[in-house]
Order: C-alpha cells, then structure tokens, then sequence
C-alpha cells in the first residue's frame, strides 16, 4: 500500500504520513502527555479525546471527569455557560448524547430538561445517536468541492460498504458530510473523530482505511 | 522547513513562524520579540494603546472590517461591571483557513493579542471561542496557555503589572452561525447560538450581560505588532483606507494553494498567476470568489486590475471579507457550486427570521431543481425575487451571505443556467 503524504504539515507531521498511532488520535502526539483531568482550569472545557473507548453508560461525572467538570464550571460566571462543555465531556466519555444524557447533564446545571434539549439538537457535533468507531466526515463544500471532494465522498462509502449517514454492520465506520472545516487551501479534508487528514483524493481513500483499521487491532 | 508553500514577494508579519515549531513555545515566541506589546501596552496604557490600534487603521480581519481601534473605544471606560473579551476563533467561513493556521504554528502570538486587547478594553477575562472540530489547534493553544499561564504572562498580576487578565478557552459544538458576533455571545453562555437585535451592541451588553467586544484571531494578532512597534509602524503597508498586512487565504484551482501574506491592496491576477502558480493545465480563470463564501462571485473580467484591499475589492463589485480567495477555472459547474453553497447556508440557519429559514431552504430546492435539469426560466427570477427578500431582512447577516452570491451568479453566468434549463446541458464537471 502506497504511503500518503501530508503537504500541510502539523505538529505530528514530522512522519510525513498518515501514520495514526493512539497517541496521535488522542492528541497526545501533538501536545505531549495530558492530564485525564484536562490541565490547568483555563483549558478544562471539553478537549474531546475521540479514540478513548466509550461507555454509553459512564457515570456523569466521576473521578477525573468530575474534577474537569468542576474546573469548567469555575471558568464562567452562569452555570448555563458550563452547557455545551459539559455536554462535550458527556460526550467524550459516552460517544453520543441521548435523551436521557441531556436529562442528567440539564439535572447537573440546574437547567430544565427541555431547554438543555433544545440546546443540544441546535449543535451538529453532539451525535444524537451512537456513530461508529470512526467518525469519517468529509468537507464537500466550495474549495473541496472544486477539487473532488464528491468523489473522495463516493470512495470513503463504497469502501467501507456504508450509506451516507449509516454505521456499517461491524460498528466501525460511519461517513457523513461535512461542512467547511478550515482547511480549504488543502482539499479534500477529511476529519477522522477528532484527527483532520488533508489533501485527501479518492485514490488515498484505502490507504487512510487502511491505517484506521490496522489501529482498531492495535486498540481493541 | 518551508511551510507548504511560501513566496519571495511575500510580506510576513503575521506569518513569519509558520512551519516552526519553535514559535509555539514561550521561549521561542520571546525569540521573536514576541510579548514585547502586551509589555509595551503596559507601560504606555490603555488609552495609549487603544490610539496605537486607531493610528494604524486596522480593519477587523473576521470579514467586517470595522476599525478595530474604534470598536475597541466604544467600551466604557470605567470598569463598574466586568468587561470581557472575545476571541472568535471560529473559523468556518467557506474558503477561509487562516486562524487554525495562526494558532496551531503561533499560538504566543494569539495569546498576546488576547492580552493587548483585554487590558485595552479593561477586561479581566477573555473567552476564546474555537470551533469544536478544532481539536489539534484547540491543543496546541492548550499547551501554549498552560506555558503562558506558568510563566506569569496570563492571569493575575500579568508580567509584575498588578493586571489581572484571565484566558479561557470554549470549545464550540459545530454551527457556523455561532461565528457571528451576537451569535457567538449567545453560544457562550450557553445558548442556542442565534444571533441577537442588535442594539444593544455588545459594548453596552454584551456576554453575560456585561460590556464586550468581540474580535477575530487575526485582527487580535495583528493588533500584538501594533503594540510592540506603534501604529505607523503598521501603515507601512497598504493602502490609506486599508492599511496593514493580511493573510489571503486560496484555495481552489490553482497550483499552489495556501496562505499568503501580503499587504492588502495586491494585485489578484498577480495572486493567482505568479505566487499560487497559475492554475492547473494551464485551464482558463472562470470565476473568483475574493472573500469567502457569503460575498458576490466575479467573473474573469471583474479579476482583472482587482486589487486586494477593501475598496479595490469593492469597486471590482465584491467584498475582500476575510480574503478567502476561491479561485474557478473554466471547468467549474457554476450552478452546482452555488447549488453547494445555498445547501450550506439552508444547513447553517439558525431559523429565528423566516426570510432566511424560508429563503435558504427554498432557493436550495430550486437550485437542485434546475442542476437536475428540470428547472425553467422563470426560475431564475424567482431565485433573484427570493434572494431580495432575503437582503436586509434578518438579524445577522447569513441570508445576505447567500443572496449575494444567487444574484451574482445569475447576472454574470446566466448563460449556464440557461444551458442546464432549456437543453440540460451542464457547463463544467467540477
């Protein structure tokens, strides 16, 4: 399999390639080894760690999570500010945001149940229902577009025998379209949970695939 | 390294560090010069800093162009109530990539911004508000935070001061409409991100209640050279109603995409054909879009003699917005990629005002109507009666943002929709 380079080099770049270990997908690669409790308090909102296994019934918040969630709620001035970080971080240890989810987090903040509702069907990024171990969202919008990204779209769907929006049968691939992802001087872009992989063509599409499922045997 | 792609012609300012890691940290950052303006701020003060900012001209970069300087004295200038500061980073106009740029290779920089403009405006606390999908970026300013925070440049008694100025980082959910100024207050404080009346404007009531301003990364970053060398220094560059450097954004069909630091009032044609290479096979220019999705579509002849500040945009009969160019050769579907955007902005509404709910949703179908060749002549009217309704109309500006380019593409490249309308033919295949 022929090795995908990056043009756009980042923090992770120094390989050159699309060469995903854990600590690439936890962000640890970037930014070296982080607190499970999230650091210092001005950065305790949320950093959605994506390839941490989840647990649709982790308890909301205990242990490292509960002093995040503190942290959190110390950093502004209203309670309702604490919303959509504490539903990132219900998230991050869940994997998706249910009803019942938005219930226990509106009972955390004092908020109604109905109101934490609203807010949260109002974000794209909260998934409502579960998604695959692998998130792959492809930008089809203006500059991607100009550059094939229907195609890189079409790729990732036939490739992982998926329909738009649907999990495959294994539970670990779920492709969606994106909306501009800031990266548009390096179409296609494609963010893979919470990794973007740029200069993505529909020819690269194995090889990322490749990567991502010789990582699910390395983690679980 | 060179970062992806560099040019002699180049004017670096802002971009100077990209492509070195060194720059991220404290050490490497002060090798630069770097915190040198939040010092220099402290020592001549607020009132001084603030004229610094109006003397150099600069525009605010997130795509208004308002004076910062000005914006920044609307703040009142006793501090009864806490005073915030609001970053908005985030960046998800189509086209643009500049900010997660910024902060992932400069993150120091953005930090001094952050502080400059906080003690200039008399905040306390600056929110930085990231885009959720900002998960590298988010940690890369993270670690840098943390740095700052450890070596006594943020938080209480800043650099032996006595000033106190505290920086939090929110991480947003994914919704474009929380990029707008009342937007992003209202998804701060942990609302549905929709847009707010404006008056009040955000100096009187702003987050939570309190006096706010809200500036784009690159302005705030821009605005940390200023407070190290002055504001003339800054007028250097540019033209007298644009002054200053800017990163343009470009993207497309061309060569070499990537961002580019020039002073504003560069020539497009000389953007496009010398520093990104020309566009690939040598392809014919079909289209330019100088500034981000949401401003009008020019075609070749408009390009010509453009130049990139404000008002050279504006007499070439667009807007240079954040200066997100988005370059279309001659094999570009017209009518599929506005179909694209209308899909976008139906996507993106928050859905308070009808003429944009309505109007951005509608105008997508009849798009789709007409690519998928079943649209008729009249549609095209209807498109442009739609999109008037929808100028002018709202609370922010997203229906606009779409308007602008429905009837810009209609009156410049009419004869693509024709094609599809009357004999199905598509012009273009991307």
């Amino acid at each position: 399999m022929s090795e995908v380079r990056f043009r756009n080099p980042g923090w992770a770049g120094n390989t050159g390639e699309f060469d995903l270990n854990e600590a690439d997908v936890r962000g640890t690669g970037y930014v070296g080894e982080r607190a499970l409790d999230g650091g210092h308090p001005s950065v305790s909102p949320s950093l959605p760690y994506m390839f941490v296994k989840k647990d649709p019934d982790a308890p909301l918040f205990e242990g490292p999570y509960r002093e995040r969630f503190d942290k959190i709620r110390s950093r502004y001035p209203t309670a309702r500010a604490a919303l959509l970080p504490a539903l990132n971080l219900a998230q991050e240890l869940r994997g998706h945001i249910s009803p019942e989810t938005m219930d226990e987090v509106a009972g955390l903040l004092g908020l109604s149940d109905a109101y934490v509702r609203g807010v949260a069907t109002f974000y794209t990024m909260y998934n409502k229902r579960p998604v695959g171990r692998f998130l792959i969202q492809v930008c089809t919008n203006i500059s991607c577009n100009l550059c094939g990204a229907d195609e890189v779209l079409a790729a990732f769907l036939e490739h992982t025998g998926t329909e738009l929006g649907q999990t495959s049968s294994d539970g670990n691939f779920t492709v969606v379209e994106a909306e501009c992802l800031a990266a548009c001087g390096f179409p296609t872009c494609v963010q893979i949970n919470s990794r973007y992989f740029e200069d993505v063509s529909a020819d690269d599409v194995p090889a990322v695939l490749d990567r991502l499922k010789r990582e699910l045997n390395r983690s679980f | 390294m060179a970062y992806p792609y560099r040019h002699d012609k180049e004017t670096r300012v802002l971009s100077e560090c990209f492509g070195d890691p060194a720059a991220r940290t404290v050490a490497g950052w002060k090798a630069v010069g770097g915190y040198g303006g939040i010092a220099r701020a402290l020592e001549i003060g607020r009132e001084a800093t603030i004229e610094d900012v109006k003397a150099s001209g600069l525009r605010g970069r997130g795509g208004a162009g308002f004076p910062t300087g000005l914006k920044w004295s609307f703040m009142p200038k006793t501090a009864a109530r806490p005073h915030y500061l609001l970053c908005n980073a985030d960046e998800s106009e189509p086209g643009t990539f500049k900010d997660r740029e910024i902060i992932r290779w400069t993150p120091h920089q953005l930090i001094e911004g952050c502080l400059v403009g906080s003690y200039a405006i008399g905040a306390s606390h600056c929110y930085i508000y990231l885009r959720g999908e900002f998960f590298e970026t988010t940690n890369v300013l993270a670690r840098a935070l943390e740095e700052a925070y450890a070596e006594g440049l943020v938080g209480s008694d800043i650099l032996g001061s006595g000033v106190d100025i505290d920086i939090t980082l929110h991480v947003g959910a994914g919704a474009y409409i929380c990029g707008e100024e009342t937007g992003l207050m209202s998804s701060l404080e942990g609302r549905r991100g929709e847009p707010r009346i404006k008056p009040p404007f955000p100096a009187a009531v702003g987050a939570f209640g309190m006096p706010s301003t809200i500036n784009n990364v690159e302005t705030l970053a821009a605005a940390a050279h200023i407070a190290r060398h002055g504001g003339e220094w800054y007028r250097q560059w540019g033209t007298e109603r644009s002054p200053g450097t800017k990163l343009f954004c470009v993207s497309g069909h061309v060569n070499k995409p990537g961002n580019y630091e020039f002073p504003l009032g560069f020539p497009l044609m000389e953007l496009i054909e010398d520093v990104c290479g020309g566009i690939p096979a040598g392809n014919a220019l079909k289209a330019v879009i100088p500034g981000g999705s949401s401003v009008p579509i020019m075609d070749a002849a408009d390009c010509r003699g453009c130049t990139l500040c404000y008002e050279g945009v504006e007499a070439a009969g667009s807007m240079l917005g954040c200066a997100s160019v988005i370059v279309m050769d001659e094999t570009s579907d017209i009518v599929k990629q506005v179909r694209r955007m209308a899909h976008f902005y139906a996507h993106e509404s928050c859905g308070q005002c009808t003429p944009c709910r309505e109007g951005t949703t509608w105008a997508t179908r009849i798009l789709q109507r007409i690519e998928d060749g079943r649209g008729t002549e009249d549609d095209l009217d209807t498109l442009v009666q739609i999109s008037e309704q929808m100028t002018g109309t709202t609370i922010c500006v997203l229906s606009d943002s779409l308007a602008m380019p429905i009837i810009s593409s209609i009156e410049k490249f009419r004869e693509d929709y024709l094609a599809l309308i009357r004999r199905g033919e598509r012009v273009g295949a991307a």
